[in-house]
């Protein structure tokens, strides 16, 4: 090809670009809220079923929760649809004063009826998120004794069975299964007796600063803003949450400009975010655990020396330093960071002679061959493969199983498997019982008792003095003596040690443009987005 | 991508009677219900062989028990295997393939709102791929052994070969981010979505029949950029089978014939050796663009295209097999549809396979 015609091409393609709107800076409108993250774990909006932090950000702004968490200090309750609330003086009742005059997005009214027939509901309609309520000892059978209005504006939560009434209020404040659902719109669209279960799960019928516009599932999801909010209009207009599952194309949509905010990015573009001039780098500290679990179902980690052994081969600075800046702090304990009941991390360290001696004792001078099941993803597979290495060192031979969740924990809930690299522990409660009930108790260890909601169970461990104590510091109502008993029962599992170990406290990176203000992310993931507009 | 040679359908005689004409018609339709049929038994047994748990993708990893088996009875899970298919074929013969667990809607609906996505973007990667993809074959084919005919074949063995995961990062970086020429992930700027109506889900043409110029121009510059690395791909695949067809046609006699009788070296190529692979070549595109159409999935990632791979993709995930069978199901028809297109092609185009 002759110059002239390869210039005049090359001419002719960089003005069709022009055409297209080359080189323009992107910017998302001033009054929307452009929001990407992967909406993978997103399969439901009804509040009764839908499990994961992030329905619980798009509850949190589509309905109204009875009493709120304040995100700077999570055990400060702050009233939300309740302007207040009293606890009996046995602990076994609590009663809500709800606030009056409050509307729906359908223009109905909000009456303290509405918030007992939805958490009526969960249990009735007995779907995920029940559990939580089941562990009080709601059933579909007495909840419509023990929760009821009393009148429009009063609302009674007789509890089942002595626990702690603040652990109560808590999962009001941070379970999708309290929000307020406008029983009216809900029933409207009742099928078969439902409960509107099918409809809710892609609408949605709330009084929140936000009226779900659009939801298609792994795409987009658009909520606009409800004028006749009690609080008083939004101040953005609109959010539009994005699908996207790659970490690469929501930094490069960030750097552009094309998106506000961005969750789930990998470490190390978030590292690299951390450069941008223009872009603020957000963490925020969840109650879960990342940990390390062995089942006692295998007579090798049944004996005591060989969970001792396993807790000295975890390379927990390594870990902490090199694999989960961005995904997590190093933390060692059963009960989440923060609490009154928290006790500092025992030190535990990365031991090789010591756990040789111990697997010498337990009869393994060798080691032993085993699995480590884990998620595919960053940072799991990152601590399976330092905790592969590590064991190795002690000759123990572990292979890395990867999978989906689904397979991981699948595996666990069935007690079929050796170790386990997860997540979890409860921790949405800012209360030590929440942890606990979710890693450490276990008040049947019998296969048929099927107990898989307790991770406890999951990994066979079973120890009654252990559960005795939680038991007992669940209905203390001393505080000083609740907190020294939960300091108690974590000192007991450390002795004792459990099956499972956690190594590091769950944080959720949020990277966002620097014109966004006033968002607050949540530690209990219900980040509200009624006060968030952009300074420009 | 596969490399599908096209199928033959038998001759039939010309003087037999009307019943047994249609009798090829019959067997070809029995052999696409048998094929239909085959396809969803294996995906079926593949899908419960598979060691995934759709009641826990639904209850999530903390439901205690009772929560566990009211969803699994729901599911109809608790009836053996058999039951469940036939359960699942009695509904799709009402035209019913049951409901996704990843939406709650029905599948029919979601295979309809995902696919036009999928299908804008790989009808743009097909036209990419094959107007470049021709040309660049019949050119290495004319020029066989020079340097012109190797670059072809090292920018086709390069279009092949290359993830198409790893072009869409670049692409992104390159068009997206550094010079701003292409839009980035989804179908059209967030500050858009939700403008038009999806009346035919095709957003091109719904912007540009509702007169949403700016969404019109917006859907353009997003479809662009993910349709020609699409396209590259088919383009590569396209190229090296055109080289090989025409080299085959160039050295036949009549060619040889053609030009000593003086003919010039255009019309040899384009007007006889090019006119004799152009039923090969209708066949080659045509199973090109149904792999593109269930083979997108990489680059519906990243560029977070809502369409039909990505939802294929996600359904495996989770388990949500009256999702994944759905969508075997219509792979299976585009596959087959396009097989008999093809045959039909060679039957009006080459009348030595109508004899």
């Amino acid at each position: 090809m002759k110059h002239s015609q390869l210039l005049r091409r090359c001419a002719l393609a960089l003005a069709l670009c022009g055409i297209t709107g080359a080189g323009l800076q992107a910017k998302t409108p001033d009054d929307q809220l452009v929001i990407g993250f992967s909406m993978n774990n997103l399969l439901t909006l009804d509040p009764a079923s839908a499990t994961g932090n992030d329905v619980v950000e798009i509850a949190a702004n589509l309905y109204d929760f009875l009493i709120e968490l304040d995100p700077q200090n999570t055990s400060k309750m702050l009233p939300g649809l309740a302007e207040s609330w009293k606890i009996s003086p046995d602990g076994r009742s609590i009663t809500l004063s709800v606030r009056k005059g409050v509307k729906f997005q359908s223009g109905q009214a909000l009456t303290a009826e509405d918030a007992a027939w939805s958490l009526q509901r969960v249990l009735k309609l007995n779907l995920a998120l029940a559990s939580p309520w089941k562990a009080y000892g709601f059933t579909a059978g007495n909840v419509d004794k023990a929760i009821r209005a009393l009148d429009a504006q009063t609302l009674v939560i007789d509890l089942p069975e002595p626990t702690d009434p603040k652990m109560v209020l808590y999962t009001l404040a941070t379970s999708v299964s309290a929000v307020v659902l406008d029983r009216k719109k809900v029933m409207e669209n009742d099928k078969n007796g439902d409960m509107g279960a099918a409809w809710l799960t892609t609408h949605a019928a709330g009084s929140g600063p936000f009226a779900l516009a659009d939801w298609r599932a792994k795409d987009v999801l658009l909520m606009n803003r409800f004028d006749g909010y009690w609080r008083g209009p939004a101040k953005l207009k609109r959010v539009i949450m994005r699908h996207m599952t790659e970490s690469q194309s929501l930094r490069l949509m960030v750097d552009r400009g094309d998106l506000d905010v961005a969750s789930g990015m990998s470490a190390p573009d978030v590292e690299a975010m951390k450069k941008n001039a223009d872009v603020v780098v957000k963490p925020v500290r969840r109650g879960t655990l990342y940990y390390v679990a062995v089942s006692m179902k295998n007579p090798t980690f049944a004996d005591k020396r060989v969970r001792l052994a396993i807790r000295n081969l975890i390379d927990y600075e390594g870990i902490n330093t090199s694999v989960m800046p961005n995904y997590g702090i190093l933390h060692q304990r059963p009960v989440q960071m923060g609490l009154p009941a928290s006790l500092p991390n025992p030190g535990y360290k990365f031991d090789l002679p010591a756990a040789k001696k111990l697997l010498a004792d337990a009869g393994f001078p060798n080691g032993f061959k085993t699995t480590i099941r884990v998620l595919a993803d960053p940072p799991f597979i990152n601590i399976a493969t330092s905790l592969q290495s590590t064991l190795a060192k002690a000759g123990i031979e572990a292979s890395v199983i990867s999978g989906t969740g689904n397979q991981v924990y699948g595996a666990m809930r069935e007690r079929n498997f050796d170790i386990i690299v997860g997540r979890g522990g409860g921790g949405a409660e800012p209360h030590p019982h929440s942890s606990l009930r979710a890693l450490v108790y276990n008040p049947d260890n019998r296969d048929e008792a099927k107990l898989t909601n307790f991770q406890g169970w999951r990994t066979s461990f079973f120890s009654p003095e252990l559960n005795q104590l939680i038991e007992k510091a669940e209905v203390e109502r001393d505080e000083q003596k609740q907190t020294a008993t939960y300091q108690e029962a974590q000192k007991l599992y450390d002795s004792q040690v459990g099956a499972i170990q956690p190594i590091s406290q769950m944080v959720d990176t949020v990277v966002m443009r620097k014109d966004v203000s006033n968002y607050q992310g949540h530690p209990a993931a219900t980040t509200r987005l009624r006060e968030v507009f952009k300074q420009r | 991508m596969s490399d599908p040679s096209p199928t033959l359908t038998l001759p039939t005689p010309r003087s037999s009677p009307r019943w047994s004409r249609l009798a090829p018609v019959g067997r070809r339709l029995f052999s696409v219900l048998l094929t239909l049929l085959g396809l969803l038994l294996l995906t079926f047994v593949i899908g419960r062989v598979m060691p995934l748990d759709p009641v826990l993708s639904i209850v999530g990893p903390d439901a205690d028990r009772s929560t566990y088996e009211q969803v699994f009875k729901q599911l109809g899970l608790d009836k053996p295997l058999p039951v469940q298919f036939a359960y699942y074929l009695g509904d799709l013969l009402r035209g019913d393939l049951g409901n996704a667990l990843l939406t709650g809607h029905k599948v029919t609906e979601d295979i309809a709102r995902v696919f036009p996505a999928t299908m804008e973007m790989a009808t743009m990667a097909i036209i990419f791929g094959t107007c470049l993809g021709i040309p660049l074959g019949v050119y290495a084919a004319t020029r066989r052994g020079t340097v012109a005919d190797h670059v072809v074949r090292v920018i086709s063995l390069f279009g092949y070969s290359t993830p198409v995961f790893w072009f869409g990062m670049m692409g992104l970086l390159v068009f997206y981010a550094w010079l701003g020429w292409a839009g980035g992930a989804g179908r059209v700027d967030l500050a858009f979505d939700g403008m038009v109506p999806p009346a035919s889900g095709f957003l091109l043409f719904d912007s540009a029949m509702a007169g949403e110029w700016d969404v019109f121009r917006s859907a353009i510059k997003h479809v662009t950029l993910p349709a020609c690395i699409l396209g590259l791909h088919s383009m590569a695949y396209i190229s090296r089978m055109t080289r090989s067809f025409m080299l085959a046609q160039l050295s036949q006699e009549y060619v040889l014939t053609a030009r000593v009788k003086g003919l010039s070296e255009r019309g040899v190529v384009w007007h006889h050796a090019f006119r004799n692979i152009l039923v090969q070549l209708l066949t080659i595109v045509a199973l090109a663009y149904g792999s593109l159409l269930e083979g997108a999935v990489l680059i519906e990632t990243v560029f977070a295209w809502p369409g039909f791979g990505q939802y294929l993709t996600s359904s495996l995930l989770l388990g949500d097999m009256n999702a994944v069978m759905g969508c075997v199901l219509v792979v299976g028809v585009i596959f087959i549809t396009l097989n008999l297109l093809s045959d039909a092609l060679y039957q009006v185009f080459d009348p030595r396979t109508r004899r």
